[in-house]
């Protein structure tokens, strides 16, 4: 929440410089835009038509390494690295940082060695380093790292842009959230109902008791009579 | 009659406030119906007098601070009301000015309460009186009435405007905005307030019955708030929104929190925990049904046995 507002700024101004610019200016100010600290988010400048026009012109590449710091990943750029032009050091930790968000998206738990392999770091003590200077000082993970386990628990990992297909599987979480919650509203009058019941019950059945034995009282005094 | 205001202040209302009106309202009225001798026989003729025994108005003064655009209302005292000549009663007014003053030096009078439905003509004579402490008075106005179905709290916020009505300046009430605002004690009481327990509350199935209430609503709430967030996803796939990016973002990373508790550790000290309660339950039972058994054998044998017990066991049953 709060990197969002961080981020809503530096959207607005990059998306105002964006749509005002021309097309040559675009690239290297696509390459700001990814070596921006605290700037996570890409979709907004995805979504301006001029930046879309640098599809099939000789820039595309930039098209191409704004796209890859939406929705890609370090592996996915050391698979492409002959397309995608060199990246800066600024680029390359962001999209680390960002390989981290995509990975926690799937699991809450994340191995190191896993980590280890995706980011390309060879020791734990640097893994953890990262982790913590990076991703939690930034703000865009929160998480305790297990030492004795060697793994990363993530309750909370900023969101990334989202893919086209992304929107249908919220809906179903979503949806699903939605009937738990009912079910389980459903449920919880069912015992209120019963715990109710219960004590109607106890109470008629403590009534009868006390009849039954005020009757053999008076059937005793009136015997004795 | 109650425009939106204009003037562009920001309200803060503290719980403190509208727990002391609403308290001030339920003394005055069970002090004027006391509950032995509910007046059935003034039904008839004088219906309008049991109207209004039947909802009094209460009047006092709210006190705060402003600092710069926002107002902050932190406590009320209560006030003398005299409707022969409508006006709040000045002395006393002032005396607890001064004695406030003393223990809360940064606090002024900021305006005055009253309950009722709706605002009136005469309300605006106490308003225009209060004019000269304080240039521009709230006006607080709960509204008694217990309505179920409405979700919000029955607390309206009325500023003084000069508005034009057919060439005539005049002033009139304007609705403003407010928000809650609460202190960490503040919280305290008021959840204590929400957490009462009928005062037999001694069985367990009725204190199970308002615990489980309690959470009942709670999960109610969020699951109004879900509906929400999904209708306007929906929404936004069908394309009758703009997508909003960085709401998306957020979204997602809500949803990715979720299932919040599903590791194997959680799930093995849950039962464990769950198994042990059980355990106990059952123990205390057992306990109590064989003391029980004890009691009942004990009162069997000096019931039916005084003749033929001579310290040997026989068999009675």
């Amino acid at each position: 929440m709060d990197i969002e507002q961080k981020q809503a700024e530096i959207i607005d101004q990059l998306v105002k410089r964006a749509s005002t610019c021309k097309p040559e200016a675009l690239g290297p100010l696509i390459i700001e835009a990814t070596s921006h600290p605290s700037l996570f988010a890409f979709s907004e400048i995805l979504a301006l038509p001029t930046v879309a026009q640098l599809q099939g012109t000789t820039d595309s590449v930039y098209l191409d390494v704004l796209r890859l710091f939406a929705h890609g990943t370090w592996g996915d750029y050391k698979c492409n690295a002959s397309r995608i032009p060199q990246l800066s050091p600024d680029q390359i930790l962001k999209l680390k940082q960002l390989t981290v968000l995509t990975l926690a998206e799937s699991n809450k738990v994340l191995p190191y060695d896993t980590l280890m392999v995706e980011l390309d770091v060879t020791n734990v003590r640097q893994l953890e380093d990262f982790l913590i200077n990076e991703c939690m000082y930034a703000g865009i993970v929160r998480g305790k790292l297990d030492q004795l386990k060697r793994c990363f628990e993530v309750p909370f990992a900023a969101g990334r842009d989202l893919r086209p297909g992304q929107l249908g599987n919220m809906l179903d979480t979503l949806s699903n959230w939605l009937n738990t919650s009912e079910n389980l509203l459903i449920s919880i009058q069912d015992k209120i109902k019963w715990a109710d019941s219960m004590s109607e019950m106890d109470k008629k059945h403590r009534k009868e008791a006390e009849e039954g034995v005020e009757e053999v009282k008076k059937s005793l005094s009136m015997k004795r009579e | 009659m109650a425009p939106s205001s204009s003037s562009g202040l920001t309200f803060k209302l503290h719980p403190l406030v509208i727990v002391n009106i609403s308290d001030h309202y339920t003394r005055v009225k069970t002090q004027l119906n006391p509950p032995a001798s509910i007046c059935a026989s003034g039904h008839g003729s004088n219906n309008g007098e049991a109207m209004i025994q039947q909802n009094p108005r209460v009047y006092g003064c709210v006190i705060g601070v402003q600092r710069g655009r926002t107002v902050e209302i932190f406590n009320s005292f209560e006030l003398l009301y005299d409707p022969s000549t409508q006006t709040l009663d000045r002395s006393f007014l002032e005396k607890k000015q001064e004695l406030y003053k003393k223990v809360f030096p940064d606090f002024y009078i900021l305006g005055w309460y009253s309950t009722g439905s709706d605002a009136e003509e005469s309300d605006m004579h106490i308003h225009r009186a209060l004019m000269d402490i304080n240039e521009s008075p709230v006006y607080v106005l709960l509204n008694p009435a217990i309505n179920h179905a409405q979700k919000d709290l029955p607390v309206t916020i009325y500023e003084s405007e000069l508005h034009v009505i057919d060439g005539i300046p005049q002033l009139i009430f304007v609705h403003t905005s407010y928000t809650i605002e609460t202190v960490e004690a503040e919280r305290i009481s008021v959840d204590h307030v929400a957490h009462l327990k009928p005062s037999d509350g001694g069985s367990a199935a009725t204190q199970l019955a308002a615990h489980l209430t309690g959470i009942h609503s709670a999960i109610k709430m969020l699951n109004s708030r879900i509906r929400v967030l999904y209708q306007y996803l929906a929404a936004m796939q069908k394309d009758d929104i703009p997508c909003d990016n960085s709401l998306l973002r957020q979204v997602s990373s809500l949803l990715r929190r979720l299932p919040a508790m599903e590791s194997e550790r959680f799930q093995d000290n849950f039962l464990m925990e769950y198994n042990d309660k059980l355990l106990i339950t059952y123990l205390a039972m057992i306990t109590t049904c064989s003391s029980n058994m004890n009691e009942m054998v004990d009162k069997f044998n000096t019931a039916y046995d005084r003749n033929t017990r001579r310290g040997g066991r026989t068999a009675f049953m």
